[in-house]
């Protein structure tokens, strides 16, 4: 806390450098992702004091440990309950939230929908690897077809969740996607989820090379990251010519986008016309 | 050819032999929709005509030709070294290149001065790096071409508020340099371009001809030519020292494969090294895409530049 940050973008200023380095496997994704969180945020020239980064358990998880901030380390699944009440009590503080598939679709997936449609001021990361990596590789909600995992040994044969379009239907007021591969449009992608005033939903395409893509034979850290450069449909190809480039599956780039009323704002006017709540 | 002719300035077309046009340019600036225009005009005129043309392998950023022969009789369907009539280069370097086809007693060249450093001239990817393109002049070039119409098409086509109609301001100038009427090319452009852009091409038509009727009576309008310079002209940066961290690195490979220089390896550890720093470009890929935040990429400023 309150070590100076340089005026280049340093990842060593925003970590905590006697924790690294991280837990992560090799060719974890994830460690990308927070690379690009914290880009982001040395752009948006926050304070790393009035930061607070919360996440829930699982891979995900553990990257709150890391960041050389206000941490908050929550119960599995629940990263956005916290959030939502350390947001409403102190408005001043920019609330980042890292959660993974698992945590956030499955376990979480009530409190997903909820904080969607309350459109509080949070930015909602949700690392998507496809699996429950920490807990030994289980089938996620978001599991690709015929993807073999511990509880999946013939295949998976359940669709899989599109995270994106779930959480624009519950009413996230900023929805985006985008890949690990492509980390200068995953770091505008968040500066604009964190920028925008209301809830902020980025899903990171990541990759789990150790439990994941070793049982699929998706390849090595490299090859499983340049796949995604086939995967994806980036926003800017639009509708003009039907698959110009082979795109691939997921639409990437900001999604949806709406000035709804921010949950907090709306709370505390409602209080101070009615009496009652907290004094930030 | 027809026998109603508006004037004609610096016509050049002889009856007794067919009439070469060359039109050359990069991929994507509209080589063929000149050639197609220049083909259907000659068609409404004359007995025979050839067109051939070389693109698609160019892709968007390559080199693409295109030969117009008009006349009587017209046999071979490309012109031969020192043959073209005109040649309408929608590129500097591109016109420079053919060059040694236009007729050296009577061609007229009709040149951009707009550039485009093709990919080839960028090869060598460190920063402060020369661009291989020609620091040719212009007046270099006046010395040795009959009719030398240079001119910054690509700059009034944007005055006209779209830059992708600086095609139709050099046909503007080829138009005056040809014996055919003014309404026809008009209404042969106003067929070949799209439905929403039809007006702003035949205003670039007359763009064209309004600028090459002053050169014409005398005028010097020659563009200014904007030579390439060396890439980076605030911030010098030509050494770069990549601090990666042995002890945060856990040998996912992927600086390695990544890198598009090769410059990176595992070593017998299986930590990531660089094996020739002079290779390093500086790119920051790998600083990118390391998962364990165990590259750092430094740019280092040169020795003239902390002086300054």
């Amino acid at each position: 806390m309150n070590r100076p940050v340089s005026k280049d973008f340093d990842i060593r200023d925003y970590l905590r450098l006697d924790r690294m380095p991280h837990f992560l496997c090799p060719g974890c994704g994830h460690g990308i992702a927070l690379r690009a969180l914290l880009w982001a945020i040395h752009e948006l020239d926050l304070n790393k004091d009035k930061l607070a980064v919360v996440s829930g358990i699982g891979c995900s998880g553990r990257l709150s440990a890391y960041v050389d901030a206000n941490t908050y380390h929550t119960t599995h699944g629940r990263p956005l309950a916290f959030a939502t009440g350390l947001k409403l009590a102190r408005p001043d503080l920019t609330v980042v939230v890292i959660t993974g598939d698992g945590d956030s679709l499955a376990i979480g997936g009530n409190h997903l929908i909820h904080a969607c449609r309350r459109n509080l001021d949070l930015t909602c990361l949700m690392l998507n690897n496809e699996v429950y990596g920490m807990t030994g590789g289980q089938a996620s909600p978001t599991t690709s077809a015929d993807r073999y995992t511990t509880t999946t040994p013939l295949g998976n044969h359940e669709p899989r969740f599109d995270a994106c379009k779930l959480a624009q239907a519950a009413g996230a007021s900023f929805v985006g996607r985008e890949v690990t591969l492509q980390l200068p449009a995953l770091k505008n992608l968040i500066r604009e989820g964190i920028a925008h005033a209301g809830f902020s939903f980025v899903e990171v395409m990541s990759d789990c090379t150790e439990i994941y893509g070793r049982k699929n034979e998706l390849g090595s850290s490299p090859e499983m990251v340049l796949r995604q450069k086939h995967d994806v449909r980036p926003e800017s190809y639009g509708n003009q010519v039907e698959r110009p480039f082979r795109p691939g599956p997921w639409q990437t780039g900001i999604l949806a986008r709406d000035e709804r009323v921010e949950y907090g704002a709306a709370w505390r006017s409602h209080c101070a016309q009615h009496g009652g709540g907290v004094a930030p | 050819m027809s026998a109603t002719l508006e004037p004609v300035f610096g016509a050049n077309v002889d009856a007794t032999r067919p009439t070469n046009v060359l039109v050359v340019g990069v991929g994507g600036q509209g080589v063929i929709m000149v050639s197609k225009v220049m083909a259907r005009i000659a068609q409404l005129h004359c007995r025979e005509i050839k067109q051939s043309e070389v693109h698609g392998m160019a892709k968007r950023g390559g080199s693409v030709f295109s030969h117009v022969r008009f006349g009587a009789e017209v046999w071979a369907p490309t012109i031969a070294l020192g043959e073209a009539d005109v040649v309408v280069a929608l590129e500097w370097a591109e016109g420079l290149r053919w060059l040694p086809y236009l007729n050296p007693v009577s061609g007229s060249l009709i040149v951009d001065t707009k550039r485009i450093v093709p990919p080839f001239g960028c090869i060598d990817r460190r920063r402060g790096a020369t661009l291989a393109y020609p620091d040719t002049r212009i007046a270099e070039v006046a010395a040795h071409v009959p009719n030398l119409y240079a001119l910054d098409a690509e700059g009034m086509a944007e005055a006209l508020g779209n830059p992708r109609v600086a095609n139709t301001v050099l046909l503007g100038v080829l138009s005056t340099t040809l014996d055919f009427p003014a309404e026809e090319w008009r209404r042969v452009i106003a067929e070949f371009v799209p439905a929403a852009t039809v007006s702003t091409n035949l205003e670039a038509l007359e763009v064209g001809r309004k600028w090459a009727r002053r050169v014409h009576e005398g005028e010097a309008v020659t563009a200014p030519l904007n030579l390439p310079q060396a890439r980076p002209a605030a911030a010098v940066v030509d050494s770069v020292a990549l601090d990666i961290n042995p002890a945060w690195c856990k040998g996912c490979d992927i600086c390695v494969k990544m890198c598009p220089e090769l410059c990176l390896r595992l070593n017998e550890n299986q930590k990531a090294e660089l094996t020739d720093a002079a290779l390093c470009t500086g790119c920051h890929i790998c600083e990118w895409l390391c998962p364990d935040f165990a590259i750092k990429v430094n740019l280092l400023p040169t020795a003239e530049a902390q002086h300054a």
